[in-house]
């Protein structure tokens, strides 16, 4: 198939890339024959000789009698020379040397009337296949020539590499993850390489900002993962980075597919504006965070993660919060290989909410009414509880089990990518598809002809083109599309499990039967109550549909010019980008038709459902519009780099990029974010490098954003660093054997952050004001007739508002044991300062619209991670790795604008910033008399059996001013991941656990009240609902009969009561867990099966995501922490099958 | 080397220049506040702004003088932000309709005045427009300065007084403003009205553009009330309020009882009545809308109450909030199933309930209280009567009900819908027709609770509120109607109340409220207590007759929002809401059974309530700024 395609292209006649290629050659041939004609006329001496065997000495003297041209050369290169056999007749002196020097390991060059003899270079063409210990293929190692950055290539998928070399080259294999390799080709023609797995990282090429470096080089914390441990049985790639960087605090606080994408950040948060997370470049272009979940594994060739100033400088105005580069791979020369990966999973929630049994439900539901009101009436007749026990009439007494009839049990997903790369001499090429296809665990009704459960779609497609346009010339073609195609409930996932959630199980059924007389219905005929304003979580699943549509396109151009025309080691680089991103979705939907049971029709002897809205309910489906987001991007960068080593040991390079960005929104709904977002700069970087033992950079970006007034706009963004590798020293070498390596890194620099405030807050200088203020309006007249919008201020000017800087310090220690563990450990501290904040001594009587404010706010931020490696042989060919990273990142608030407070415990200066505040809650009131003599407390009523909060400053009532600092910050501090890998022969296995530590979180008291009505933030209030009761509150709560002062519900109510649900000590929850992340199981064929097969390489794998958690909290998945009630993260269970041919 | 530098160079010089450009996105012509008077057009959007900062009168969702006192009571699962005012929730943590900072309900009525400075500040340099009308605008502008400083005095006693904007750059020191004492509040607000009045227009001529906006009829009435608040013992000479100062030891409240505030209340009474009889206002009296039926006096007597708050812009209402209409309260005024053939009619909720003790304030059939009517069985309100041909307009023929729903004044009629009750109007328009559309209520019946939430605690409706024409069959349609604020009827009762408390009994005292009883169809005060009452001389003392000009306040103004700041402004909440909430036991299906008084809730209202509390983090924003007592 691919083979035909290509052949295709190639005879194609007309092809816009044949006509190129033609004019090329055309171009190239014709400037050959100007430069032979110049050489030709130069040259009109002809000798005339014959010669039988003649000594290369004798032959020279020869031609230096006839022609009066001297030889130079070295004797010694006479040595292995043939002797010259020769037959010719006034022939030009060039064509006769020719004839003679054929075969001769010698060549010749003719300046004037001298003819310099030397040895000759020769070129050989060398392959060969370049494998991992375990014998398989590797794509994507770099071949390159030691001191000749002209030549060079990459391995093809299979790990096969031909490069044409002169005969005494040295070649240098090198690949992230793996020790890089200097082999010398000698007289060979195959050269096969076993790449070992890289401990000390020392050889590393790691991927920095614009640019390239050895890790020996590195002054910088970066980071870099090996693609494959990012690869998980999901397609969503951020879900992988938890634990598996040092550096990153990460976690996932929802399973719905589409929805799932983790929160991270580099070295925690430090800064209270709305942009934390850190800048995610996509081959230099920056991309979102569901850019990067439908990355493709497969596709990335390096994935840097910069965390100090200086890796970050150079990107100014964007690096503040670290940086995540991704680059994808490119084409290698050689015949076209394919590769693909087909993957089906099974998912299922890793723990879902626990609730009572209908039963205790009404009980607990009558205990809540009377319990607070003795008065009152129960909810619930002993009639209806009795029947409902006995179960005999379901349709008068209905027992709803709202999660079995809108959830499964497990869904199954199926993903598949497939690449083609390969290439020849002019360009390389490496084209990459993807599909997955994630289903949601809903339920359908089949009396629906449409699917209401989750179906996403992914598509992605990638083509990286190289083209050699010239020697020095190289130009390259990126195009990336990725498409979400989804189909599923108008309100998503999530908001099913929060309906679930929040549905009376006895009301009602889900839907009914038409009895006999009412077979002429052809709607579904759902349950529901009262004037049918009940939230039926079934018909709101099953009413209707979303599609949505998102898509992304990028296409990039770029062009590498090397300079050595100017000077040695000059290149140039330049890069345009453009990036399309599209959403939009449309639901279509009925109305609902509701019913009620009510006992049975006398007449007709059926049961007697009753309408309940005749004119709401429709048969059709109707149609609504969504939103549509449209946004355009536009990105280009130019560079120039340099680099070149003196006199062997002084290392020099510089680099200088242009950047230029804009974004432009669509549909945004004001004048001001209408305008493009954009930024501009120069950045720069110098380093020096000393035989290898010391190293400086310095790094600065000059950045302006248009959010700033014009004096504000750029700022200046400088960093340094120095790295001594210490077992470089003379003097270590004794040591060498036992620590391989010891190296110190130091850096210091200032990042900026223009995304402050929030993203629709843009020109701070400017004023914001609303001339057509609908809710600031007013009319008048006789029956309100003349109305007009008001005028309101959205945004007050403050021309002073400028870049949020962050100075980061990083001390980096790296140490080398015995050449197989190796340990990185980074102290990190950061101080950030002008963060904008809200002034916080304007009071509601100066009556302003908006906030005022200013770049105020100060934080710091501090802490460690530390990464170890091992790898190493085990015997019996058993080959082992073990990783673990460890990440300690703290924050603090050093300059808050808050109230002087009288009770100190108030300030947030000096706690993290997501340190939450809240109240201690002894334990319940013992009874009502306990209230009466208790201090106030000012939220809402309360009696015995509610929450007792304590009067932190004694004046008698608990208000505002008793909250006190609770637990941990609700960003955990600590992350860390740990696991291994091993093999042997055919057979491989991982596993891999993550696990984060002080982490405090909340259950959400409010939206867990039992048969309390909560609604989210932004929900239409048009249905009623009810919360659910969770066994656990139902088997431990405070009742009058079991007064338990610490029941983990307090006194139940069959409405909220707000004095529990304010943020206290009660709910507090440690969110602490480790988890079995991943295990997985390979097998990769044999060599003989894969020749048989006609196959380089299969392997089979299986492996299981999220298998065991251990956590003290057992509600839910503690890792989606308070936001338990929704979308559960997934178990995954996954087969494989990766093939490359 | 050298042409590295060069190339360099020009690529720095090159992207400088062009970055500063690059940068420069932003359009000369956006929006800033001076295009706001840039021409009478905006202007005139920012003089309706200043406006829209207006409390919402006629929402008892966000109206404290509905649902935040003890008129009204509803059931609900989660309280109102008022009802939980109501229930004696309220706090200095997040406190409950909070007009101080505009949330939880309340309105942010300092916004409001700092765009009235703003517009004050910049209506000079609006170039097409005549001056006469800018002074219209000022004057309207002042008026309304004037009104939310006196909503907020009314709410929270001496507040700061915001005469001029600070600047958005103002310091820490400059913006700690401190409350003003109560009399110099009251001495700005009555300036303002007194700058703006001469300015105003006697009443609106555009009607169909401009009804609802300041004329100089309701600055006149408003400073009329803004003076009886003054003179009123909440805040004349309340001793309570002894040594309530700010923190540089300045007293908040005058606690000497100065007689002569009433006098200045009377003059500014008597001024704003003369204005407004005279630009045409007076008391509302029904004209038979339907002249096909022929209907009974008693009709048109409780035709003229009801529609004296229902019927847009009628004679009586001085300012009417046309931007606040009666339009939710009235889904929730009149009951379920009001037209039995409609129990399921969407929209009417019906969940406003009327405690008994509102109920048994409305005066007997001749004109005294109930419980001092010799002719009038107190003791057996309470007994099951059926009704009979007498009561024939206004009970059920045959329909079992209470006896305290029978002899009662017509205001009673006209205000409440209860079990049995005729319900004049909603399409039945001849009260001599068999079918008049009545309340059951009781068990089972199409009023009573058969959707949860949506019914009356306590068995009655108000009806008052509740426009004759609106539709309850089929579907609720109805007629919102501008929120009466002020009435003629108001500025009678208030000046009676002002004369009494200066002189006592005085003819022009009794006339004033024998006006609106006669409207009532009520004798005049004398002759009803001289005639009925077990205490014939009441009206003879200052402190007799104080009680009856209160008591006629509260029935005619009932469900009107007046109660809520009357019992303030007379110190009388702490014993009026401190009573029960009561009902009838709606739950039960017979007579017997129905008609037995229940308990709903334990109002509690205690010295602190009267002044509510300022959020506590405003305190400590602004150091200067001190609680109110008791919080």
């Amino acid at each position: 198939m691919y083979k035909n395609s290509t052949t295709k292209a190639r005879s194609g006649p007309g092809s816009p890339w044949q006509k190129f290629l033609l004019t090329m050659k055309l171009i190239c041939v014709l400037l050959m024959l100007t430069f032979l004609q110049v050489s030709a006329s130069s040259y009109a001496q002809k000798i005339t000789l014959k010669a039988n065997k003649m000594p290369l000495l004798t032959f020279f003297l020869q031609v230096q009698k006839q022609t009066g041209y001297d030889f130079l050369y070295n004797t010694n290169d006479l040595e292995a020379t043939l002797p010259v056999t020769l037959d010719v007749t006034a022939m030009p002196v060039r064509e006769a040397l020719e004839l003679c020097f054929s075969g001769q390991p010698l060549d010749f060059d003719i300046d004037k009337t001298s003819i310099l003899v030397k040895r000759k270079k020769l070129r050989a063409r060398i392959n060969g296949l370049v494998v991992d210990t375990t014998g398989i293929g590797l794509p994507g190692v770099s071949v390159s020539v030691k001191n000749n950055n002209a030549v060079g290539t990459s391995t093809d998928m299979n790990g096969r590499y031909v490069l044409e070399v002169e005969e005494n080259a040295v070649l240098v294999f090198s690949m992230v993850g793996f020790i890089t390799q200097e082999l010398s080709v000698k007289n060979k023609t195959v050269l096969d390489v076993v790449m070992k797995v890289s401990t000390n990282n020392l050889e590393d090429i790691v991927v920095v900002g614009f640019g390239r470096q050895k890790r020996s080089d590195l002054v910088g914390s970066v980071v870099s993962i090996t693609p494959k441990d990012l690869k998980v049985p999901s397609s969503n790639l951020t879900t992988a980075l938890a634990g598996r960087v040092a550096g990153m605090i990460a976690y996932q606080r929802s399973g719905e597919p589409g929805q799932d994408n983790a929160d991270f950040f580099i070295r925690g948060v430090t800064t209270f504006g709305y942009k934390v997370d850190p800048l995610i470049l996509i081959d230099n272009v920056e991309v979102t965070k569901t850019d990067l979940a439908r990355l493709q594994v497969d596709d990335i060739a390096s994935f840097s993660i910069m965390k100090d100033a200086t890796s970050t400088a150079i990107y100014g105005a964007r690096g503040a919060n670290g940086v995540i580069l991704i680059t994808t791979k490119e084409g290698t020369e050689g015949k076209a290989q394919l590769s693909f990966r087909i993957e089906n999973s099974l998912s299922s929630p890793t723990r879902t909410v626990e609730l009572a049994d209908p039963i205790t439900y009404m009980k607990l539901h009558n205990e809540s009414m009377l319990t607070r009101n003795p008065l009152g009436g129960a909810f619930y007749t002993r009639e209806k509880i009795d029947r409902t026990i006995e179960g005999d009439d379901p349709l008068n007494f209905p027992v709803t089990d709202w999660k079995k009839s809108l959830v499964k049990e497990y869904t199954m997903n199926q993903r598949a990518n497939l690449s083609v790369s390969g290439g020849g001499k002019l360009a390389r090429y490496f084209v990459s598809g993807a599909f997955s296809k994630d289903n949601g665990i809903l339920n359908v009704d089949q009396r629906n002809n449409f699917n209401s459960n989750i179906d996403l779609k992914t598509y992605t497609l990638r083509s990286n083109v190289n083209m050699n346009l010239t020697n020095t010339t190289e130009f390259l073609v990126r195009l990336n599309g990725s498409f979400d195609d989804y189909s599923g409930p108008i309100d998503g996932g999530s908001k099913v499990y929060r309906d679930i959630m929040r549905t009376n199980p006895v009301l009602f059924a889900p839907s009914y039967e038409p009895g006999a007389h009412q077979s002429y219905i052809k709607h579904i005929l759902f349950g529901n109550s009262g004037n049918g304003d009940y939230l039926n979580p079934y018909a709101n699943l099953m009413m209707g549909y979303k599609d949505y549509s998102r898509s992304m396109m990028l296409a990039q151009i770029e062009l590498r010019q090397k300079l050595s025309f100017i000077t040695e080691g000059l290149t140039f680089r330049t890069m345009a980008n453009t990036t399309r991103n599209s959403f939009f979705d449309v639901n279509r939907k009925y109305n609902p038709f509701f019913y009620e049971a009510m006992g049975v029709n006398l007449t007709t002897g059926q049961p007697n459902l009753v309408l309940l809205n005749e004119t709401g309910g429709t048969e059709y489906l109707d149609y609504s519009e969504g939103q549509k987001t449209i946004s355009s991007v536009f990105y280009m960068e130019s560079a120039l780099n340099y680099a070149r080593v003196f006199g062997e040991k002084h290392s020099l390079s510089g680099l200088l990029v242009h950047i230029l960005s804009q974004r432009l929104n669509a549909n945004v709904g004001d004048l001001q974010q209408s305008l493009p977002y954009r930024n501009t700069g120069i950045s720069g970087r110098l380093t020096y490098a000393y035989d290898n033992r010391y190293h400086a950079e310095f790094n600065f970006g000059y950045n302006g954003s248009e959010r700033f007034a014009e004096e504000k706009r750029f700022g200046f963004f400088p960093s340094v660093g120095l790295a001594w590798s210490v077992s470089n020293e003379k003097f270590f070498a004794p040591l060498k054997p036992v620590v391989s390596n010891l190296r110190l890194r130091g850096t210091y620099g200032i990042v900026g952050n223009d995304a402050i405030g929030s993203a629709a807050d843009r020109f701070f200088y400017l004023s914001n004001v609303n001339m057509s203020d609908a809710s600031r309006g007013a009319g008048f007249g006789t029956e309100r007739g003349y109305t007009r919008n008001g005028i309101s201020i959205d945004r007050y000017s403050n021309p002073d508002i400028t870049w949020e800087t962050a100075a980061k310090k990083n001390l980096g220690l790296e140490i080398g044991l015995f050449d197989k563990v190796q340990i990185m450990a980074d102290f990190f501290s950061e101080e950030r300062k002008n963060i904008l904040m809200t002034r916080s001594y304007i009071s509601a009587t100066m009556g302003l619209n908006a906030p005022v404010r200013a770049n105020v706010g100060e934080a710091t931020g501090q802490g460690i991670d530390a990464s170890i490696d091992y790898s190493g042989n085990l015997g019996r060919g058993v080959w082992f790795q073990a990783r673990g990273n460890f990440t300690y990142a703290t924050s603090k608030v050093k300059v808050f604008e808050e109230p002087l407070y009288k009770e100190k415990y108030l300030s947030t200066i000096g706690y993290s910033l997501s340190q939450q505040w809240g109240y201690i809650a002894d334990r319940l009131f013992v009874d009502d008399e306990e209230v009466l003599n208790s201090p106030k407390q000012n939220f809402g009523e309360y009696m015995g059996g509610d929450i007792k909060y304590r009067d932190v400053n004694n004046d008698g009532q608990i208000t505002g001013l008793d909250r006190v600092p609770l637990g941990f910050p609700t960003n955990p501090e600590i992350v860390y991941g740990f696991g291994f890998s091993a093999g042997k022969g055919n057979f491989d296995i991982s596993a891999f656990l993550q696990g984060l530590s002080r982490e405090s979180f909340w259950i959400d008291a409010a939206a867990t009240s039992p048969f309390g009505s909560y609604r989210y933030s932004g929900e239409t209030a048009n249905k009623i609902v009810q919360t659910q009761l969770l066994k656990a509150y139902a088997d431990n709560h405070w009742s009058e009969e079991n007064r338990n002062l610490y029941a983990l519900w307090p006194r139940l109510s069959s409405t909220r009561v707000e004095n529990n649900e304010v943020r206290s000590t009660y709910f507090m929850q440690n969110g602490a867990f480790l988890r079995l992340k991943q295990v997985e199981f390979g097998y990769s064929l044999s060599k003989n099966l894969n020749k048989r097969l006609h196959t380089n390489k299969v392997r089979i794998y299986f492996n299981a995501t999220n298998l065991f958690t251990w956590s003290s909290f057992k509600l839910w998945d503690v890792e989606m922490a308070g936001n338990g009630l929704d979308y559960p993260i997934q178990r995954v269970f996954n087969l494989g099958l990766q093939a490359s041919f | 080397m050298k042409r590295i530098i060069i190339f360099c160079t020009i690529l720095v010089m090159v992207s400088s220049v062009s970055c500063k450009k690059y940068l420069d996105i932003v359009p000369d012509n956006v929006a800033t506040l001076e295009n706001a008077f840039a021409m009478r057009n905006t202007a005139e959007q920012f003089l309706f702004t200043c406006y829209s900062y207006m409390p919402l009168h006629g929402n008892d969702e966000r109206n404290p003088a509905l649902a935040a006192g003890d008129e009204f009571w509803r059931p609900l699962p989660a309280p109102t932000d008022p009802q939980e005012i109501a229930k004696g929730n309220q706090r200095i943590v997040d406190p409950y309709m909070n007009f101080w900072e505009g949330l939880n309900g309340g309105t942010r009525l300092f916004g409001g005045i700092r765009d009235c400075n703003i517009f004050l500040e910049n209506i000079g340099v609006v170039p097409d427009m005549e001056q006469a009308e800018k002074d219209v605008w000022i004057a309207e502008i002042k008026a309304l300065k004037a009104y939310y400083h006196f909503y907020l005095f009314r709410l929270y006693g001496p507040v700061p007084l915001i005469r001029q904007n600070l600047p958005i750059s103002a310091g820490v020191e400059e913006v700690q403003i401190k409350r003003s004492p109560s009399d110099e509040c009251i001495n700005y607000i009555v300036e303002l009205l007194d700058e703006a009045a001469p300015d105003l227009p006697p009443r609106i001529i555009n009607e169909v553009a401009e009804l609802g906006r300041f004329t100089r009829s309701i600055a006149l009435a408003l400073k009329a009330e803004v003076l009886m608040t003054a003179a009123s013992p909440l805040f004349n000479g309340n001793v309570d309020y002894t040594g309530i100062v700010n923190k540089d030891g300045e007293a908040l409240f005058n606690t000497t009882y100065d007689k002569l505030k009433w006098n200045r209340a009377a003059d500014a009474l008597k001024m704003a009545i003369d204005f407004c009889e005279a630009a045409g206002y007076k008391l509302y009296e029904y004209k038979n809308q339907y002249p096909q039926y022929a209907i009974s006096p008693v009709t048109i007597i409780q035709m003229s109450i009801r529609n004296s708050v229902c019927e847009p812009w009628n004679s009586e209402v001085i300012w009417g909030d046309i931007n606040s209409r009666a339009d939710a309260i009235q889904n929730r005024a009149a009951p379920r199933g009001l037209d039995p053939a409609s129990v399921g009619v969407g929209g009417l909720n019906g969940n406003i309930a009327i405690p008994l003790k509102i109920v048994e304030m409305f005066y007997s059939n001749n004109g005294v209280p109930v419980d001092e009517d010799k002719n009038w069985d107190y003791a057996n309100r309470f007994r099951v009567k059926t009704g009979d041909t007498e009561h024939k307009y206004v009970i059920r023929e045959g329909y079992q009900t209470a006896e305290l729903n029978f002899k009662r004044e017509q205001r009673f009629y006209a205000d409440l819908g209860f079990d049995g009750g005729i319900w004049y109007g909603q399409g039945k328009f001849d009260d001599k027709g068999t079918d008049l559309l009545f309340v059951s209520s009781k068990k089972g019946n199409p009023a009573s609770e058969i959707v949860p939430n949506y019914y009356s605690a306590s068995g009655y409706w108000p009806k008052k509120l509740f426009h004759f024409q609106n539709i309850v069959t089929g579907s609720l349609v109805k007629r919102p109607y501008p929120w009466p604020v002020i009435k003629l009827s108001n500025l009678y009762l208030f000046y009676a109340e002002a004369l009494n408390e200066i002189g006592g009994p005085q003819p022009e005292v009794f006339s004033y409220v024998d006006l609106i009883r006669k409207r009532a169809g009520l004798l005049p005060v004398k002759e009803a207590w001289t005639t009925y009452s077990r205490n014939p001389n009441k009206f003879n003392t200052q402190e007799g007759l104080r009680e009856i000009i209160h008591r006629e306040r509260l029935i005619e103004f009932a469900m009107e929002g007046q109660r809520f700041w009357d019992l303030r402004r007379w110190k009388q909440a702490t014993t009026e809401m401190n009573k029960s909430i009561t009902g009838w036991d709606i739950n039960k299906s017979t007579a017997s059974l129905y008609y037995r008084e229940t308990f709903i809730y334990n109002q509690k209202f205690s010295a602190r309530d009267y002044l509510w509390p300022i959020n506590e983090n405003e305190l400590l924003k602004n150091g200067n700024l001190i609680q109110n007592p008791g919080w």
